[in-house]
């Protein structure tokens, strides 16, 4: 054992504590980076037990637990899928809010009493006027709340095409990284920076659409549809994307952008943004409207069958009040109507008596939804209630799953998370062992000197 | 094993907890500005759902109310025009009194005719009056004053086409002479259009209401529709069209030219009211024991005119009749204004629950709110003491 052999250990020494710091240095700088996982030395001793043993990193860890990877992946699932139905649903709520006074039943409610009035003082021109006013308003309302709900489904749609040039990008990066990550382990190097970039894109991509994904033997992830369809292996990407369908009133449908016979995969995303939009879009919505499209086309078919069989100024039969429609959307007063309201059928019978207003208005508390068993109002009433439901429900389910998501990035963070407190630990202890490691240093230099000194 | 704690974990419990305590805070403050509970549908969906359908009902019993309130005038002036009208039958029955006597001579009794033309005169205005655009007593005919001032015998009015019938030809009513007691309204309505032997028809004879079954038009353009009565179309350039719509008004003898229905509204729901008196139950001879007033009082005049004591003396007995039967009338007018003034209560009650029901599930108590409001505001503030101390308490202040 000689002098040399203590001052190469002491150099090993400042190397792998210089390292160490460099390390420590990187841990603290990038605090605040999300997805960042700290990385830890190992230090190993090396060498034979005879010549004195030295020290070398042996590898830099990444501290990380992978199955909380894989849950908080899935719970990205659950939320993207709350968060996107709540959105398009408050939306929603925003047109039947009937908290106000001028929604549908309001309208509505002045509608009937229109004709009331009218059976009171069936000649009068200014009853007249008032209820083709309010035939108006209801008709608007009507027209206008089915409007909006399609402009949610158009914002969907739009959402949709959104969404998949992001998951698209998301793709590409993983892939990417799997190239990188795949070259650098090869050549026996770590690859930590690159892994946490690739899981922060795993973690944006399970906010889009739910998959699943396998760690293969060159430490790409490779990720799969929920049918088994991939969407990354290794380098390889198969990108998505969207098809107007004409079958659905041209809205888009997700396909795979390079596959030519355009398999429709709207069904096989169950969960995330995407799901929660495309399920907005194809049945929320469309069973809003055609509640709201039931109700209209009853109203306008009962009050057109008692006004048909009523006689009006002109001593004529009844022709329809509103022109006949079985959507929401086309609810409108009959134009004849409009244009002479003496034509409005108040009469029961050629003497001008106001017996047909009185029997229209009378439709208010006849039982003619739900197979004859609910009044317009309480079909209404109803639907409102099922709206309000389904909102508090995403509601409730996007809290507890943000809950359920906070916790485990907070386990993630206690497990890889940066402590300022620790770092600043470790680094007082590695600057102890350079420093040690140096007065080493200056230990074998002196006992060279003394040895060289010796023979003079 | 104590938990590592890493900076990013404090920081996003602390920004967690203080959204969570905004929020809070927010939808209290939200309460307390509209005086609500429930803000939207989501806030409370069955509450949401209950508002809506107590809604409806209280603007439905505001409507009956309102309905209510228009049957109280129109029975009110009904009433007072009915007594009227009893008042001036006294006048004419102290006439009748004073000139069957012996005492009475051929001067007093056509001057007392005079006196009797007059109160016809004032009855027949009576009888007409108008409430708004509408007669008092022609049941439901709006279109011709109800009372004439001198009898017709029984008659069959001009057949009437609507006004947006397709056919063009020209329609004539006939036959006679009419044999109903009442008045009648005929109407013909046609079912399938074609010409003559091939259009199909139904007549009602309740002015539209209810229809006899089908039957099909002669060739020679003539139909029967009861009571004596004919129709005979004459061919146009058009052929008769399914709804094409013709009625005839036909009146039986006397002076009325109204009919025997009553006007009716709901003040509840399926409770039609009828609230108007037909003149015909008031003053025309129909249903038992009746009496044609105006013809009394006609044929009262002729005896004073005549000097005929006996025929005066006559009408004494009808008179008496005629008294009675418009004292019913204001009768029923009384039991209807009863019966009005019980739904009316009935009414304000129910309103006034019903407001009480919809506003114990949608209103907001302020006294809650307030101290809600105040809870959350001292959470809001304590989350924001914590937050500010937070980034005090590093290693760094220690390390030398």
């Amino acid at each position: 054992m000689s002098a040399i052999s203590l001052l190469n250990t002491a150099k090993d020494g400042l190397l792998a504590h210089q390292t160490a710091m460099n390390l420590t240095g990187s841990n603290i700088t990038n605090v605040d980076t999300p997805g960042y996982t700290r990385q830890r030395p190992v230090f190993s001793s090396w060498g034979s037990v005879d010549k004195g043993t030295g020290v070398g990193i042996e590898k830099i860890e990444r501290v990380y637990d992978r199955f909380l990877g894989v849950q908080i992946n899935d719970k990205m699932h659950d939320v993207g899928y709350s968060e996107a139905k709540k959105g398009a649903l408050e939306n929603i709520e925003i047109i039947f809010n009937e908290s106000s006074s001028s929604g549908i039943n309001e309208l509505l409610n002045r509608f009937w009493s229109s004709w009331e009035d009218l059976s009171a003082n069936p000649a009068g021109q200014v009853e007249r006027d008032a209820l083709v006013s309010a035939s108006r308003n209801l008709a608007s309302v009507f027209r206008s709340s089915s409007d909006e709900l399609v402009s949610v489904q158009n914002d969907a749609n739009a959402e949709i095409a959104g969404l998949i040039d992001q998951a698209n990008g998301y793709i590409s990066d993983i892939a990417d990284l799997n190239g990188k990550i795949a070259a650098i382990k090869t050549g026996k190097g770590d690859a930590n920076n690159l892994i946490d970039k690739r899981a922060e894109a795993l973690k944006g991509l399970a906010g889009i659409l739910d998959f699943q994904h396998l760690e293969d033997s060159d430490a790409s992830v490779n990720v799969f549809l929920s049918n088994g369809m991939p969407l990354v292996m290794g380098d390889r990407t198969w990108e998505l994307g969207v098809k107007t369908d004409p079958a659905n009133s041209n809205f888009y449908n997700v396909v795979f952008r390079d596959d030519p016979a355009e398999e429709v995969l709207n069904n096989v995303v169950t969960k995330g943004k995407l799901a929660g939009f495309l399920e907005v879009r194809d049945d929320k919505v469309v069973n809003y409207l055609s509640d709201l499209d039931s109700l209209a086309a009853s109203i306008i078919a009962e009050v057109n069958a008692q006004h048909q069989s009523g006689y009006d100024m002109g001593h004529n039969l009844g022709g329809v009040f509103f022109e006949p429609a079985t959507a929401a959307e086309d609810m409108r007063v009959s134009t004849d109507i409009a244009e002479d309201v003496n034509k409005i059928a108040a009469s029961e019978t050629v003497n001008d008596d106001g017996g047909n207003a009185e029997l229209i208005g009378a439709i208010k508390d006849k039982l003619v939804m739900n197979g004859g068993t609910s009044t317009f109002n309480s079909y209404y009433a109803s639907f409102v209630g099922k709206i309000g439901q389904d909102l508090a429900d995403e509601e409730r389910g996007l809290d507890h799953h943000t809950d359920i998501m906070n916790q485990l990035i907070n386990k993630r963070e206690g497990i890889s998370g940066v402590s300022i407190d620790e770092e600043m630990i470790n680094l007082a202890r590695y600057q102890l062992g350079y420093n040690s490691a140096a007065r080493l240093c200056n230990v074998a230099d002196e006992l060279i000197d003394t040895l060289l000194n010796l023979v003079r | 094993m104590a938990i590592r704690v890493s900076e990013n974990m404090k920081y996003n419990t602390m920004v967690n907890n203080l959204f969570r305590a905004q929020d809070s805070y927010n939808a209290a403050m939200e309460k307390m500005a509209s005086q609500k509970k429930i803000n939207r549908p989501s806030d409370d969906p069955v509450g949401m759902s209950r508002i809506v359908s107590l809604r409806k009902s209280r603007a439905s019993v505001g409507q009956y109310r309102r309905n209510i309130d228009g049957c109280n005038s129109w029975i009110e002036i009904t009433e007072s025009k009915l007594s009227s009208v009893d008042d001036l039958l006294v006048n004419a029955q102290e006439i009748a009194i004073a000139q069957s006597t012996a005492t009475a001579s051929a001067g007093t009794r056509s001057i007392s005719a005079v006196a009797v033309q007059q109160i016809m005169d004032g009855m027949l205005s009576l009888a007409n009056s108008k409430y708004g655009d509408r007669y008092l007593f022609s049941g439901t005919r709006m279109d011709e004053e109800p009372f004439s001032s001198s009898e017709s015998a029984a008659a069959i009015g001009p057949a009437v086409a609507a006004d947006g019938n397709f056919f063009d030809g020209t329609v004539a009513s006939g036959g006679g002479p009419y044999t109903g007691s009442v008045n009648k309204t005929y109407v013909v309505k046609i079912i399938d259009g074609g010409a003559f032997g091939a259009a199909t028809y139904q007549v009602s004879s309740d002015g539209g209401k209810n229809w006899s079954s089908t039957n099909t038009i002669p060739a020679g353009g003539t139909i029967t529709l009861g009571d004596g009565i004919d129709l005979t179309f004459t061919a146009g350039s058009n052929d008769l069209t399914a709804n094409d719509i013709f009625y005839v008004n036909a009146s039986a003898p006397g002076y009325y030219n109204g009919n025997g229905e009553e006007l009716s509204v709901e003040i509840g729901k399926d409770t039609p009211f009828d609230y108007s008196i037909s003149g015909e139950s008031v003053f025309t001879d129909n249903g038992g024991g009746n009496v044609d007033i105006f013809k009394v009082l006609n044929d009262l005049k002729n005896s004073l005119e005549a000097n005929d004591p006996d025929g005066i003396a006559a009408q004494l007995d009808n008179l008496q009749k005629a008294s009675e039967q418009v004292n019913e009338n204001i009768a029923r007018c009384g039991a209807r204004m009863n019966r009005l003034e019980i739904a009316e209560n009935n009414m304000a009650d129910l309103d006034f629950n019903l407001t009480k029901l919809i506003s114990n599930t949608e209103d907001a108590d302020i006294s809650e709110i307030a101290t809600e409001l105040a809870m959350k505001e001292i959470a809001l503030k304590a989350s924001y003491a914590t937050a500010s101390k937070i980034e005090n308490l590093t290693i760094l202040d220690f390390l030398k």
